[in-house]
């Protein structure tokens, strides 16, 4: 059984399908990638997983619960951890306190005097440069980044939603990024990760979907997927040489 | 609840430095609060009177923080709750002779549970939606108040049973301080527990904190709740100090002077309203007896002071006195580095 399962979800807005009868299967254990031009509805497709809008035909079955429309904080508790494509820390809290509230409502298993070990292991892991009694509105957007995924990851989560977490770095934090994520699938936590930047994608992901208007255009192995001519004619334009 | 106490150890030497100079600083305000009725001029009984008004208007000025300044809800129908407290506390006393140390209680109860219903109404919608429904709650029980002249006299006023049986402002005075006192005590602690981590996480990122695994609402109404019932209780203490009550109590103006004081102390600090309460209060009373032909001038006033404060400190004074502290802080700090470096 997967771990995240996704049949004929659809989501429209007013006459607008954002997204169309996607079906695919994330299994525990992989990095997965969602890729597809600007507007092909991966944040849409995002926020249905995520608990933020409810679709309005097909099923979501996370971690052996249908989860089809629960609402966001269940969808934490149940284990399902996101980061956001701009990152939205608590911005007059400092970054220690931003992990704590992950911390201390994301995971009921954890005991109340486990919740300040568990930031501060999740601050360190992530390999946060800044003291941890900063103020996150004194952090640019790099740092922010990071604390939004030690954010994400406190509350332990089975499945982790990254949604562009990639954009705006620079080639050398590309590579530490990619080092981090990989260590976070090997410490047990499956990935679902949207992204534009394909040398990201192509280094860590074993599956690809690709998305356009709102349609599941290709599935399968990555490599395979971003040799295919219909994939290469909609996203990585006629002359993208990998 | 539980508190989040555990903090990471190198900067757990700087916490312990600056909550004992909060202590310290606390103390010496509450001291100043007690002895103050006996520094001319607040000896006069006019300048007592003054007091009263100032430590009431500090203690509603913590409640309406208590979720502007941390849910980031502004209750516009504060005022009402404000008069539940208020008329039943008064009723309570006038029909049935309860006492009014009880029927404070029962009006702070009261205020509580019009809160609940209010807040499970209208906390489902977002911020300015539930601020509107909260005002046209409010409207609509002033208007009931002041139809319902059968219990509530409406505009004839209603006469009240004084709290104590003496006309003095002095003792009035310090059960007004230990009021406010409790009431910011009671809500300092519950924004220092988890609870209260979770009303700042809602209030400065709804969908970070739902991301994070918070049910808003359960809070939301939680925090409005608690606020209004602070509001009841305040109420019943007015309507046995001043004997004498009218619908004016619930209208707008008096949420919004409310707000004003609590939003030119410093959003999300409690402490800062309750402060700045007393100049405000005093110096407006003085200034409306100096120039009674003008009223409502204290409104203009407040009104170009919030502008002023929310464009330059939009923290308040709370903001102002923090971000000192912190320059304090960080100043004799690179002079300690200094010396240890030339020493050695």
């Amino acid at each position: 059984m997967a771990l995240l399962e996704l049949s004929g979800v659809t989501k429209r807005f007013g006459g607008l399908t954002a997204v169309n009868n996607v079906s695919f299967n994330v299994e525990a254990g992989e990095i997965f990638g969602l890729i597809g031009p600007n507007g092909a509805g991966k944040s849409t497709l995002l926020n249905c997983l995520a608990g933020l809008t409810k679709p309005n035909a097909g099923t979501i079955r996370f971690d052996g619960h249908d989860t089809t429309g629960m609402s966001a904080d269940k969808m934490c508790r149940l284990g399902l951890g996101r980061t956001f494509q701009i990152p939205r820390p608590f911005p007059r809290m400092t970054a220690f306190e931003n992990v704590v509230v992950s911390a201390a409502f994301g995971d009921p298993h954890l005991s109340r005097s486990g919740v300040s070990d568990r930031a501060l292991e999740m601050i360190e892991y992530v390999e946060f440069p800044r003291p941890v009694g900063t103020l996150a509105n004194h952090l640019n957007v790099v740092q922010l980044k990071r604390l939004d995924l030690a954010r994400a990851l406190a509350s332990k989560p089975k499945l982790l939603l990254l949604d562009e977490f990639a954009a705006g770095l620079t080639p050398s934090e590309l590579t530490d990024i990619a080092k981090l994520l990989r260590r976070i699938r090997d410490d047990g936590t499956t990935i679902l990760m949207v992204e534009h930047v394909m040398r990201l994608i192509l280094d860590l992901c074993g599956n690809l979907s690709v998305l356009q208007y709102g349609e599941l255009i290709a599935h399968g192995n990555a490599t395979t997927v971003a040799q295919d001519p219909r994939v290469r004619e909609a996203y990585l334009g006629h002359n993208y040489i990998l | 609840m539980a508190t989040v106490t555990a903090m990471p150890a190198r900067s757990r030497k700087q916490v312990v430095g600056r909550s004992r100079r909060t202590l310290a600083a606390a103390v010496a305000l509450i001291l100043f609060a007690i002895v103050l009725p006996f520094i001319p001029p607040f000896t006069g009984q006019d300048y007592q009177r003054y007091l009263v008004g100032a430590a009431y208007t500090a203690a509603l000025a913590v409640a309406f923080d208590f979720t502007a300044g941390y849910i980031d809800i502004v209750n516009f129908g504060f005022a009402a709750f404000v008069g539940i407290g208020a008329y039943t506390s008064a009723l309570l006393a006038v029909d049935l002779g309860l006492p009014p140390g009880l029927g404070l209680i029962a009006g702070a109860g009261a205020a509580g549970l019009v809160g609940l219903a209010t807040g499970m109404l209208t906390l489902r919608l977002r911020g300015i939606y539930a601020a509107v429904m909260a005002w046209f709650v409010g409207l609509a029980l002033m208007g009931l108040v002041r139809n319902l002249t059968d219990i509530t006299r409406g505009s004839m006023g209603l006469n009240v049973p004084r709290l104590l049986g003496t006309d003095d402002n002095l003792p009035y005075y310090y059960v007004m301080l230990a009021l406010l006192l409790v009431t910011i005590a009671v809500l300092t602690y519950v924004i220092r527990s988890n609870v209260g981590l979770a009303f700042r996480a809602i209030g400065q990122n709804l969908q970070a904190a739902r991301a994070s695994g918070i049910n808003p609402t359960r809070f939301l109404v939680l925090n409005f709740t608690l606020s209004c019932a602070f509001a009841g209780l305040m109420g019943g203490f007015y309507a046995h100090y001043y004997t004498i009550l009218t619908p004016d109590l619930m209208s707008t103006t008096r949420t919004i002077e409310v707000l004003a004081v609590a939003y030119i102390g410093g959003r999300g600090s409690l402490w800062g309203p309750a402060i700045i309460a007393f100049p405000l209060y005093i110096g407006t009373e003085l200034l409306r007896t100096q120039l009674a032909s003008l009223p409502g001038l204290h409104l203009v006033l407040y009104g170009l002071l919030l502008i002023v404060v929310m464009v330059y400190w939009p923290g308040g004074v709370a903001g102002v006195v923090r971000k000192t502290a912190l320059w304090w802080e960080r100043r004799s700090e690179k002079a300690a580095d200094a010396t240890t470096s030339s020493a050695s």
